[in-house]
């Protein structure tokens, strides 16, 4: 018992955190708390990612229900620094809109505590326990404006699609259950290699249905636009980013940990979501202005990317979907750093003509969203490349050159619309300007996540070998 | 000086016109130019051994896992454009310190331009295929801020936009093909996949990556159909178009169709892709340069037909063809370059490039006339200038080639030829010849030395290798062709004379040919205007529009913001993976009967079918949907005791009369009709889906119901026991409060807390707006005379003590048959509801002893001290015991832990349901309420002076 806590202890921390500064909150001062409890639970959330970062070793608790294994860490640290650096980025944005209020930052520790069970789970109880805490404070901060009917309405919506796809994960979980009698992943692995039954193949196409909502991943991607253009920008931010890396991780850890002997039955179902994905997001984005709803599509297509080293099935696949969701999401946070800058006499601005000659007034902010926007396109030499090059490699290997040969078309029409953003930067009619501004915080991130892009293709900050490693203690 | 310093000087040099623009603009130009120098002479050291056929190579390993390096080498085809970039660079940079204006910013100028410069060093001295394609990306990158540099001018803006949508497109679609390359090649570096003709050429992806590297090659190299974006990218400044667009970006395409030369040509695919697009490309820019009136588009045009010319040379696949595309990549570079600084000085001098507007400037500025003599002569094809020279070889190789029917391929090129030399004439006849005009818009002069210097020393080559091509170019040549076809050169020998051969009889035809267009130009200039042609930035435009409105348009199909488009996506999406399933599984034999079917169970049946249709059909009818409902739920129940599940029964019953209670009270808020939405088509949709999805769960539960899981059920287990382990006989009571105590411990925190939240939520919102809007909600004029029957609150009142006692005995009876504290909640809840339904809420509150708050959390304390209590018998916590006694007059009966724990359960579910009712039924209660003046509509004591209840939240009133 005392081991196995020890091993959850991040989370405990976390956790006890969440709620200590819960009621410090309600009983303090309340929403007057609000921007310190942002810095204070960023900093818990950076000191844990430290924490977790140099830890080695592999060790499971709770009979193997609980892993903390390279892999589990290499999530966590990017779920922890990501979801810290959205929330310091926004407070400002968020004081200014008045939304700023103390269950915020508690919210999305709670959130990350569940990112951090998910990512860590050996066991399908231990995966929906995580899974649920995550999506609950998820669904909440998605309605976090209370008196706007966007907001509340994505709100609901998301609510309602996630309750429809959870419940579709549990009875996945219980046939699963049902056929392999066992709910540990390494139970269910010895279970499935002498052949994966009926029932059992119902199972894993439920889950599998669960995840790619959580992921939204085609055709289970209905909720993001309206749920990214509904919240509040600053929960928008947080929704790419944090999150779907543990779903992302979590999707790679049940397909290859409990299912990693029958590779060739969810293979092709991960293909098809990847190749629905990609074209999915690269065609609907086409046709938008609206730049929270555009980033919606584009994480759609960039989760269909990240599919494609799942599909692959291999730990080089895994490790190319590591490499790649890393990038995505620094790529994601620099972004959205942007946006959340877009602001005209004081309002938000979403519209994409409103970037109009943005060039000529901010040249040195309209360069690293010209970096950003050439390295979310995939675009050489910015490192959002390497993240394509990797799965696009992984796909190949693994004997999916059609899924490669999509993938670089799909690419290449989703170029389109960050490009027309980039033309509209430096060429689009002369317009009225936007004139909001950005905090230092949020400026900080924008241009190192800019610079990352560039400075990254040196040697991507050495995390490769590392997401080797997580990809090794996954797949063997 | 190693290569990868050559490649990088350009990169490094870039970060200081920014700084040195400080010190002046001259400083600024010769600190930019003296990079571009280091660089030059840093290739030029390694001429020797290159032009003797060397190849130098540095490696050096950045990403080898992914096969990455930053491996360079350097033969002759890469020395030949190197020395271009760099050396029609340093002219370039020279000319623009001149040419651009006080107002035009040169710091950034300058950086654009030396990045531009180290990326296109980049493509050609890369030996590693992803590295070229990261330098690739990077020319359209910087060309894009080149090109843009002239912000204020739309067709700058749209130039720019163009250039970047098709070199970009085409960019990544090299990527895809150059990974199929290295994939095939079984290594990313260039010199690996060079060797590997046989493979490369008999793989099944050899198509794919072929066509998908010439998209990158065509684009880049405007080839038709991508020629477009080239003349519109003339907005540019003319240092750009000058450099960019004759010398160097738009030869990265042919580059890398030279480059890869040994691996993918020879194959018929090649011949008949690359070769027809280059001659369509060819007659086609020619035709347009002729009859374009800007000078600058004249020269883009006419770049486009010879970039064509030399790519229709790559095609044919022989060697002499690829020594003669190297010798006029050498050629046009110099002459075309030259050009476009002289279109420039027209444009600086005179403000304008409309040659309509032009005319007899040779007088006026006579050394630039000459040089735009020599150069445009020399791009006719005109003897003793190099332009000659290439095309003589050209029309040789063509007049042995065969491309379709015989003698087709020759008429076309000569065709293409006298155009060439038509539009040649064209701009020294329209613009230099000519009578002096007295409406220019500046009068023009010949310019300083920085600007005609740059252009007078390219057409001194141009006239040096028209007189001495073996003297000069012959080296080069040699060494670069021989890198191209990657082996033994053929026989050709560079000479202006070779005798009378077809291919000087089809020099003399195209230059007449040429000579006679110009005579006519003027009626032709008129047809031509005069006929309705494809206007490329037009079809550019509609394409783009269309694929934003298939797009639009299929984004509305699927994300109308609706969720039963959402629902319905899901659902299909689901049956339709189960279909898959289903389909490539086999089906276990089934290893259990099903039940026989009785007359109860089809009954049953039929009356949930019913019920649920008729449901579906009135569901806008709120009070018979939830009766409906009702029926549904009782049959649920009643078919748990058709199972033999007594108590599931019990619960399910007590369940639905709470919810449905619970619903009824919600009611009160909703809108009393739902509107009516959509037709019978979405209707009919509708039903398919959700029949489908009916009939899809009925099928998997039917199979799985028929099949055993992979272990037996633990049911066994727990019959076995219950009695020993827990003393209790009803085995579901036990594994409540006993065998998953601890659930079930969380369950009723979880339930209390769950009421907690609803009873905090209504609190603040009747505290704020909300709450004060909702009790000034006017009444509902409809309302039923009779609120509360008399019958009814005497029938209640009677039944209190008597449903009380149910529930006590329902408690006590648990452990051992159908019941516990769980039903025995529900059923208490449901005895005081009933209170609250038939008197009224102010009559019940005021009779209400205790919070339902203090309530939950006894029911919690006692579940906890009832966990606690085992540890004082040093067991785990919440270890159950039992014990049997006898007291005298009562039967035998139990004492044990669980039923203390079970107690906890029911006041955690007494105060739980009563607290949220309680919660919810306050938000329908309106300001001036008729039920507080009395619980019943006739007061049945008759007495007047009845003490009234008091409002609710002070004192409860002491009962009558």
């Amino acid at each position: 018992m005392g081991a196995d806590l020890q091993t959850i202890l991040p989370e405990i921390v976390l956790a006890v955190f969440a709620m200590s500064a819960l009621l410090g909150g309600v009983y303090g001062g309340q929403d007057r708390t609000a921007p310190l409890l942002v810095w204070l639970t960023a900093g818990v959330m950076v000191g844990l990612a430290l924490w977790i970062g140099t830890a080695t070793g592999t060790r499971t608790a709770f009979d193997g229900s609980f892993n903390d294994d390279p892999f589990s860490r290499f999530a966590k640290v990017v779920i922890l620094l990501s979801g810290a650096a959205v929330m310091l980025m926004s407070r400002e944005n968020m004081t200014r809109r008045g939304i700023l209020r103390f269950e915020y930052p508690i919210l999305i520790a709670l959130a990350t505590v569940g990112m951090m069970v998910m990512v860590s789970a050996g066991d399908l109880i231990v995966l929906y326990m995580g899974l649920e805490v995550q999506s609950l404070a998820l669904y909440v901060i998605a309605a976090l404006r209370r008196d706007s009917a966007r907001s509340t309405e994505a709100g609901l919506k998301y609510f309602i699609l996630g309750a429809l796809s959870s419940g579709m994960l549990l009875y996945g979980a219980s046939l699963t259950y049902g056929y392999t009698g066992t709910t540990l992943f390494s139970g269910i692995f010895e279970a499935a290699a002498d052949g994966v039954s009926l029932g059992l193949l119902f199972g894993l196409v439920f889950l599998i249905t669960g995840f790619a909502f959580k992921v939204s991943a085609a055709p289970f991607h209905m909720w993001t636009p309206d749920v990214y253009e509904g919240a509040p920008t600053a929960v928008t931010a947080f929704l790419a980013t944090a999150p779907k890396m543990a779903a992302m991780a979590l999707f790679a850890r049940v397909v290859h940990e409990a299912f990693g002997a029958v590779v060739g039955d969810w293979q092709q179902v991960v293909a098809f979501l990847s190749v629905l994905s990609m074209f999915v997001g690269a065609i609907a984005a086409i046709g938008q202005t609206d730049i929270k709803r555009l980033m919606a599509y584009s994480s759609i297509a960039h989760m269909g990317f990240a599919l494609m080293g799942l599909a692959a099935g291999t730990a080089f696949g895994v490790q190319a979907m590591l490499i790649y969701m890393t990038i995505y999401v620094t790529m994601n946070v620099g972004t959205f750093a942007f946006i959340l800058s877009m602001e005209k006499d004081g309002k938000p601005v979403t519209d994409i003509r409103a970037l109009n000659m943005f060039a000529r007034r901010e040249p040195l902010k309209a360069l690293a969203m010209l970096v950003l926007l050439f390295s979310l396109a995939g675009v050489p030499p910015m490192v959002g490349f390497f993240g394509k090059f990797y799965v696009l490699r992984a796909a190949y290997e693994g004997g999916l050159a059609w899924l490669a040969v999509a993938g670089v078309l799909a690419s290449v029409i989703g170029a389109y619309y960050y490009l027309r953003m980039v033309y509209f930067m430096y060429f689009g009619e002369e317009s009225d300007a936007l004139d909001g501004s950005m905090s230092p915080v949020a400026w900080g991130m924008f241009m190192a996540s800019a610079a990352i892009m560039v400075v990254g293709v040196i040697n991507l900050f050495g995390i490769e070998p590392m997401a080797a490693a997580a990809a090794a203690t996954l797949v063997n | 000086m190693p290569l990868i310093l050559i490649a990088a000087l350009p990169f490094l040099g870039a970060l200081l016109p920014g700084v040195m623009i400080k010190a002046g603009r001259n400083a600024c130009a010769w600190t930019t130019a003296s990079v571009t120098l280091a660089a030059l002479v840093g290739l030029l050291v390694h001429a020797p051994k290159v032009l003797a056929g060397e190849v130098i190579h540095y490696r050096l390993d950045w990403m080898p896992v992914v096969g990455l390096n930053a491996n360079f080498f350097l033969d002759g085809l890469g020395f030949l454009f190197a020395l271009m970039i760099l050396g029609i660079g340093l002219l370039i940079i020279i000319y623009a310190r001149f040419y651009l204006g006080r107002q035009d910013p040169m710091g950034p100028f300058y950086t654009y331009l030396l990045l531009f410069q180290g990326a296109m060093v980049g493509i050609v001295l890369s030996d590693n295929v992803l590295l070229l394609l990261v330098f690739w990306e990077l020319t359209s990158l910087s060309s894009f801020l080149l090109i843009g540099y002239w912000k204020h001018l739309p067709e700058g803006r749209q130039g720019a936009r163009m250039a970047l949508a098709v070199t970009g497109t085409g960019g990544l679609a090299l990527i895809g093909g150059m990974i199929i390359l290295g994939q095939i090649a079984g290594s990313y570096d260039l010199s690996v996949i060079l060797t590997q003709k046989e493979a490369i050429q008999a793989s099944p992806l050899y198509l794919p990556a072929l066509i998908l590297i010439l998209i990158g090659a065509f684009t880049k190299s405007a080839q038709f159909p991508f020629h477009f974006w080239l003349p519109h990218a003339m907005a540019a400044p003319t240092p750009v178009s000058a450099y960019l667009h004759s010398a160097t970006m738009v030869k990265a395409g042919l580059f890398l169709m030279a480059r890869l030369w040994p691996v993918l040509a020879g194959t018929d695919a090649w011949f008949v892709i690359v070769a027809t697009t280059g001659l369509v490309t060819m007659v086609l820019g020619a035709t347009i340069a002729l009859f374009k009136d800007d000078l600058k588009a004249l020269l883009a045009f006419s770049t486009v037909s010879h970039l064509g010319l030399i790519t229709m040379l790559l095609g044919f696949g022989t060697p002499f063809a690829a020594v003669a595309a190297v010798f006029h990549i050498i050629n046009h570079a110099t002459f075309k370059a030259a050009l476009f600084m002289t279109a420039g000085i027209v444009d600086h001098e005179a403000h304008t490039r409309d040659i309509k507007r032009l005319g007899g400037l040779r007088h006026l500025m006579p050394i630039t006339f000459v040089i735009a003599l020599l150069a445009s002569l020399s791009m006719a094809g005109i003897p003793f200038l190099n332009g000659f020279l290439s095309k003589e070889m050209m029309l040789e190789e063509v007049a042995r080639t065969r491309l379709g029917i015989p003698l087709l391929l020759p008429l076309v090129v000569i065709v293409a030829a006298a155009l060439s030399a038509a539009y040649s004439f064209r701009y020294l006849g329209h613009v230099f010849f000519g009578d002096e005009r007295e409406d220019y818009p500046q009068t023009p002069h010949d310019p300083g030395f920085g600007l005609w210097g740059p252009p007078a020393f390219l057409v001194a080559l141009v006239v040096l290798i028209g007189l001495f091509p073996a003297a000069i170019a012959g080296p080069l040549v040699a060494a670069s062709a021989g890198a191209v076809t990657g082996g033994d050169l053929p026989y050709y020998s560079l000479k202006i004379w070779h005798g009378f051969t077809p291919a000087l009889l089809m020099s003399v035809l195209a230059v007449m040919g040429g000579l006679m267009l110009l005579l006519f130009h003027y009626p032709l200039d008129k047809r031509w205007i005069a006929t309705r042609r494809p206007e490329a930035k037009v079809i550019f435009d509609t394409v783009v529009a269309l694929c934003v409105q298939v797009s639009r348009r299929i984004t509305d199909v699927l994300h109308p913001g609706s969720m039963t488009r959402y629902t319905a996506i899901f659902a299909i999406t689901v049956l339709i993976a189960s279909a898959v399933a289903w389909n490539s599984s086999t089906l276990a034999a089934p290893g259990r009967e099903l039940l026989p079917v009785g007359m109860v169970g089809v009954i049953g049946w039929i009356l949930i079918v019913v019920s649920t249709g008729i449901l579906v059909v009135y569901h806008r009818n709120r009070l018979l949907s939830l009766i409906l409902l009702g029926v549904t739920g009782t049959i649920v129940s009643i078919s748990f005791i058709y199972f033999s599940a007594p108590d599931l029964a019990m619960t399910q019953i007590a369940v639905e009369v709470v919810s449905i209670i619970l619903l009824l009270l919600a009611l009160n808020f909703l809108p009393k009709s739902t509107p009516a939405e959509g037709g019978v088509e979405r209707h009919l949709r509708d039903v398919i889906i959700a029949g489908a999805m009916g009939i899809g769960a009925m099928i998997l539960t039917l199979a799985i119901q028929q099949s055993d899981f992979s272990q037996p059920t633990i049911s066994a287990y727990y019959l076995e026991n219950a009695k020993t382990l827990a003393g209790g006989y009803n085995v579901v009571n036990v594994i409540l409060v006993d065998f998953r105590g601890f659930d079930t411990y969380g369950e009723i925190i979880v339930l209390g807390i769950a009421a907690l939240v609803i009873y905090a939520l209504t609190e603040q919102l009747l505290g704020g707006r909300v709450g004060r809007k909702l009790a000034d909600r006017p009444h509902d004029p409809t309302l039923s005379g009779d609120l509360h029957p008399m019958m009814m609150v005497v029938a209640t009142r009677v039944m209190m003590p008597l449903a009380l006692m149910v529930g006590v005995f329902i408690f006590l009876r648990g452990h051992n048959a159908p019941g516990g504290g769980f039903v025995a909640g529900l059923v208490v809840a449901i005895a005081i509801l009933m209170q609250f339904m038939a008197s009224g809420y102010d009559w019940a509150i005021a009779r209400q002893r205790f919070t339902y708050h203090g309530i939950i959390g006894l029911g919690v304390i006692a579940a906890i001290l009832t966990g606690v209590a085992s540890w004082l018998f040093g067991a785990p916590f919440l270890t159950g015991a039992f014990a049997y006694y006898k007291l005298p007059l009562i039967e035998e009966f139990e004492l044990s832990s669980a039923m203390a724990f079970d107690l906890g359960v029911f006041l955690c579910v007494v105060g739980a349901v009563m607290l949220a009712l309680e919660s919810l039924s306050r938000l329908a209660r309106r300001k001036d309420d008729r039920t507080r003046t009395h619980p019943m509509d006739i007061d049945p004591s008759r007495t007047e002076d009845e003490p009234r209840p008091v409002p609710p939240g002070t004192a409860p009133a002491e009962a009558h």
